[in-house]
């Protein structure tokens, strides 16, 4: 149904973009830009970018930056936005995402989550930097929510940088049937996929869904020659124990086009944007993990004998 | 008080190794921050200045103002100067050099420029838009130091009187006043020389008595000789520094490796120096000053000039590790090795240094002004942001600045005043027409200022580092340097920029707002106007990656970059450099202008150097402003620098030195000049902020220099507060 509801919006020409962000150094290797598309098909409890959860734009709210010019009331259609007391409030129930509330507001303290692009309006961003990925081996990286969601822009996005002879990669959850995402794997020159936990039941608590079609594709792209990336955010309780990480080592280990195994430690920058669109943050208390369990961790990925890396 | 020493301040059974005495000379230098940051501190260079307040000179004033001019009363003050200057001498260190004031500080506030020559016309102008002429500015060029290698100061001494009995009677202050001061300097060496074997005999650790005999010999052979070997040639250095700085604060570096090179290998073959010794040594010399060095580059030919001192110079600045003005020549031809050596140290310190620069752009922009391949290499990274062949040029680098956002204000109100119909094309107009007036001036005060320099302040040091001044018996500014190439910069083009496309983008193109309407707002500095500030604000600004902004810099660039170069159009022999830097001007330059359409509010500082302002984009992506300010370059051989404030969090392993080791080349590759570097993380730097003394040996590159955070006043420090804030501002916001 979602993915259904993704293709009636994208599958034409634009693809809905929450934000492009130039000199990324974490997206992959060398000096990247990445492209960050908006929907996702799971719902990690600990998502980071909580913004691209949702298929359709939607409003992000920073009171701090508000100067209470009640601009957002006189242009809301639905009456969504309300001015009391000096204080600013957002009735999301009424709001529709149609953005014109952020158009005026120049203080930024209302952004528009979510902007339908052209492919070539991206490349237009994406290639100012082609210098830096020539020099650095990087390139652009097409991630999410999850970018898989909005399939026939990725590929559209993937020609045009080919196009350009600008290094594409993407950042996926893998959770797809095969034969859908087939054609847009092959046109990656890296694909950087998530295993977040190994236990089914788990993984289906915390994301909402099983990771059954994760670890078969994982195989399946093995097989297509595509080089990849496996990574585990390591979210405190859920993901980060050595049960866990062995167990992922153990299904990537003998895969022959694995670069590598990252583990990403938990960071905390998800927090206020959480606020920003009135929502709960189920790991508000979390915070990341020790150097001296990461080490340990790392350990684990060393004694298999894959290169690996602790982010 | 006659000296300050430090000796017999360890038993001598304590075991004292390079190293151990290296942290020790460093914590001495951290606590002597200190006490200069209690004192007042200082928003400029660290100079290596020991400050104190027992020794105080009395300037013998040549002027019923106050003040001294011309060739005799420079001379005899220096060397009276000299005669009573304290000698500074602790027993850790390789070296003496240690200076306490400058002499061109001493003169009464506002009386520099002998009043003889006045120039109140131009000063009208200069006071109308804001300019900083450079008239009664000093040094700001590069002395050759293989002319004191060659000859010693007894050797310039010889020279400097065979010469004059050549000269007649209209160069005869010239060399008197020469004369006068090589001897003092002399008699000044031998002083410090004495007084170090008399602390050789009272010092009782073993290891440090050795060192001052050794110290003391060093000096001997140099007080009239050249320096023979490494040792002497750095201890040479050191005098230089301090000599040069007494005097008018004036001591550019030069190429380090290439300058001591032959002095190493000479030493090593003949099994008189270690690796050890040779970075014990730099490291002192950094300690003792912090001048401009440049590391590596091409050679006349293209070569690279990495050689093994190359890499002993990044081992003692970092062990040393404080405010370091190294800088390393990035070209086609550069050592890979050492280039990501340095950008490693870069990481590992967060000191600041070192910082790069572009040899492609900056040998291809001087040779525009029709200087040879061979002759632009020799130009090398001697100051804040400036260039300069050691021992070639007078440039009056960094001294004259034009304010353009000045420019732009006067311009508006001009519009405003006598157009038919306010419209962006009438601001353009009015703009070009001010701009020039502008610029018409500042080349007419720089011709003032060479043609009456000598009368106010002669570079009664300088003069003996440059090729040819002694043969002709001149001073710097009077005709005798082999090229003049004036530095003209641009200041404030972030906020003109930005204001234009605020203009254009909110009033021409949206119709959201009138003229009339945005003069009001500016009049009464956006006092109730703050949604339609905010709306200025947010136009598409300079910085931001091909944006209105973008597209007015360069306009304006093209059009500053023709009016400049015009001037060597009007005068002849002259060769005028334009160039984009603020130095630490921006909070006085901005204190000039109100508030201004890109939603300034009036009084506020402008934009640092080339930068833009900030919250250019929302992602702050360094790779944008960079290629923002690689289009802005004008292009003849000077610096609009880029001024980058990362996050150390960016390089977390080898892999983060690579990409960063790629992104400093590739910014030295797309059209960029100089590139200075802080890495700072957001929440320390608020911290020392609020106490500076919490992080007493926090080092930040303010500009083109660095300075320990602590000694910069709350003005200042704010001012690096922001620029770090603009690039992890928002990231600290969400975190909150």
């Amino acid at each position: 149904m979602m993915m259904d509801d993704d293709n009636k919006l994208t599958g034409a020409i634009k693809g809905i973009v929450t934000e492009i962000q130039r000199f990324s150094l974490q997206d992959g290797p060398g000096i990247r830009t990445t492209v960050f598309l908006k929907g996702c098909n799971m719902h990690c409890t600990w998502c980071h970018n909580p913004e691209t959860l949702k298929h359709m734009p939607e409003i992000m709210f920073y009171p701090i930056r508000c100067i209470g010019c009640g601009k957002c009331v006189e242009v809301c259609p639905e009456g969504a936005h309300t001015m009391g007391n000096g204080k600013h409030t957002i009735d999301r129930t009424l709001c529709v995402g149609c953005g014109k509330c952020a158009d005026a507001c120049y203080a930024e303290a209302l952004q528009l989550c979510g902007k339908r692009m052209s492919a070539k309006q991206i490349m237009d961003e994406v290639e100012q930097d082609k210098p830096y990925y020539d020099n650095s081996n990087g390139g652009m990286t097409i991630s999410g929510g999850e970018c898989l969601c909005q399939s026939p822009f990725v590929e559209q996005l993937l020609d045009a940088a080919h196009e350009k002879g600008i290094h594409a990669a993407i950042e996926t959850n893998l959770s797809f049937d095969f034969e859908r995402i087939e054609d847009v794997l092959r046109k990656c020159d890296l694909v950087m996929f998530d295993i977040k936990l190994m236990d089914d039941e788990a993984h289906k608590t915390y994301t909402g869904v099983s990771n059954a079609k994760v670890l078969a594709n994982a195989k399946k792209l093995d097989e297509l020659g595509v080089p990849f990336i496996v990574r585990t955010p390591l979210i405190p309780g859920v993901t980060d124990t050595d049960e866990n990480v062995s167990a992922i080592v153990d299904y990537i280990k003998d895969m022959k086009h694995l670069v590598r195994y990252e583990l990403l430690n938990f960071n905390t920058l998800g927090g206020a944007k959480y606020e920003s669109l009135s929502a709960d943050n189920a790991h508000a208390d979390a915070r990341p993990l020790a150097k001296a369990r990461l080490d340990e961790l790392g350990a684990i990925i060393d004694r298999a004998g894959i290169a690996g890396k602790v982010v | 008080m006659s000296a300050i020493k430090f000796v017999n301040c360890y038993s001598p059974e304590e075991e004292l190794s390079y190293d151990k005495r290296i942290a020790l000379l460093r914590q001495r230098k951290v606590d002597q921050t200190a006490e200069k940051a209690k004192l007042g501190g200082a928003d400029e260079d660290d100079y290596g200045l020991i400050v104190q307040d027992e020794f105080k000179f009395q300037l013998q004033p040549s002027h019923k103002n106050g003040s001294i001019y011309g060739y005799d009363a420079w001379s005899q003050n220096y060397c009276r100067l000299l005669s009573e200057h304290p000698l500074y001498l602790d027993a850790l260190d390789a070296f003496v050099g240690k200076g306490f004031l400058f002499l061109e500080r001493l003169r009464p506030p506002k009386k520099k420029w002998n009043p003889d020559y006045a120039y109140p016309d131009l000063q009208q102008i200069f006071d109308r838009y804001n300019i900083i002429s450079g008239i009664d500015n000093c040094h700001h060029f590069t002395p050759d130091i293989q002319i004191g290698f060659d000859l010693g100061w007894g050797g310039i001494l010889a020279k400097l009187e065979e010469q004059e009995k050549l000269h007649d009677e209209s160069h005869a202050d010239f060399y008197r006043a020469e004369i006068a001061v090589v001897k003092a300097i002399i008699a000044f060496l031998d002083r410090m020389t004495d007084e170090i074997e008399a602390q050789a005999e009272r010092e009782t650790h073993p290891v440090l008595k050795q060192n001052l005999i050794d110290m003391a010999e060093c000096n001997r052979a140099i007080v009239s000789d050249k320096p023979k070997t490494f040792r002497q040639a750095v201890q040479w250095m050191c005098w230089f520094s301090m000599l040069s700085r007494t005097y008018n604060r004036g001591s550019a570096g030069g190429q380090l490796d290439e300058m001591l090179r032959p002095y190493y290998e000479r030493d090593v073959e003949a099994g008189i120096l270690t690796d050890d010794e040779a970075v014990f040594y730099l490291a002192c010399l950094f300690l003792q000053d912090s001048r401009y060095f440049q590391l590596g580059g091409p050679d006349e030919n293209g070569e690279d000039m990495i050689s093994h001192i190359s890499y002993l110079c990044l081992e003692a600045a970092d062990k040393i590790n404080i405010a370091c003005n190294l800088t390393v020549r990035v070209h086609d031809k550069m050592n890979e090795d050492f280039f990501r050596k340095s950008v490693a140290y870069l990481f590992k310190n967060k000191q600041g240094w070192p910082r790069y620069s572009s040899d492609n752009a900056l040998v291809e922009g001087f040779m525009k002004c029709g200087y040879s391949k061979e002759l632009a290499r020799r130009r090398v990274a001697a100051g804040c942001h400036w260039m300069c062949i050691p021992g070639m040029e007078y440039t009056m680098n960094d001294t004259v600045k034009i304010n353009l956002l000045k420019v732009f204000d006067v311009a508006y109100r001009d519009m405003m005043a006598h157009a038919d119909e306010p419209s962006i094309d009438a601001l353009w107009e009015c703009y070009k027409k001010h701009l020039k007036v502008a610029v018409d001036a500042t080349g007419a005060g720089i011709m003032h200022h060479l043609k009456y320099q000598s009368k106010s302040q002669p570079e009664l040091i300088l003069n003996l580092f440059q090729h040819g001044l002694i043969e002709k018996g001149l001073n710097i500014t009077d005709g005798g340097a082999n090229f003049y190439n004036m530095c003209v910069d641009g200041s404030g083009l972030a906020v003109v920029a930005d204001s234009f496309a605020a203009c254009e983008s909110r009033i021409d193109r949206e119709g959201k707002l009138t003229y009339a309407q945005l003069t009001e707002l500016l009049d009464r500095n956006f006092e109730g106007g703050e949604y339609v500030r905010q709306m200025l604000q947010h136009s598409p600004r300079y910085g931001g990656g091909c944006t209105l902004g973008d597209a007015w810099a360069q306009k304006v660039n093209e059009l500053y970059t023709s009016l400049v170069r015009d001037l060597c159009n009007q005068y002849k022999g002259v060769n005028f450099i334009p160039g984009f830097f603020s130095w630490s001007n921006t909070i006085g330059l901005g204190k000039t202008v109100g508030a201004t359409p890109n939603g300034r509010k009036a009084f506020e500082p402008i934009n640092h150097g080339a930068n833009p302002n900030g919250g250019f984009r929302r992602d702050g992506a360094v790779t944008s402003m960079c290629n923002s300010i690689g289009a802005i370059q004008p292009g003849y051989g000077n610096c609009a620098p880029v001024q980058l404030e990362l996050d150390p969090g960016i390089v977390g392993d080898e892999e983060g030195v690579d990409k960063m080791a790629a992104m400093i080349k590739t910014i030295m590759s797309t059209g960029n000049t100089l590139l200075n570097i802080n890495i700072i993380d957001g929440k320390k730097i608020l911290e020392a902020h609020k106490d500076p003394m919490k992080y007493p040996d926090l080092v930040v590159r303010v500009t083109g220099f660095t300075a320990f955070f602590a000694m910069l006043s709350p003005t200042f420090r704010q001012l690096v507060v922001d620029r770090v804030m603009s690039v992890n501002g928002s990231r600290l916001e969400e975190d909150q």
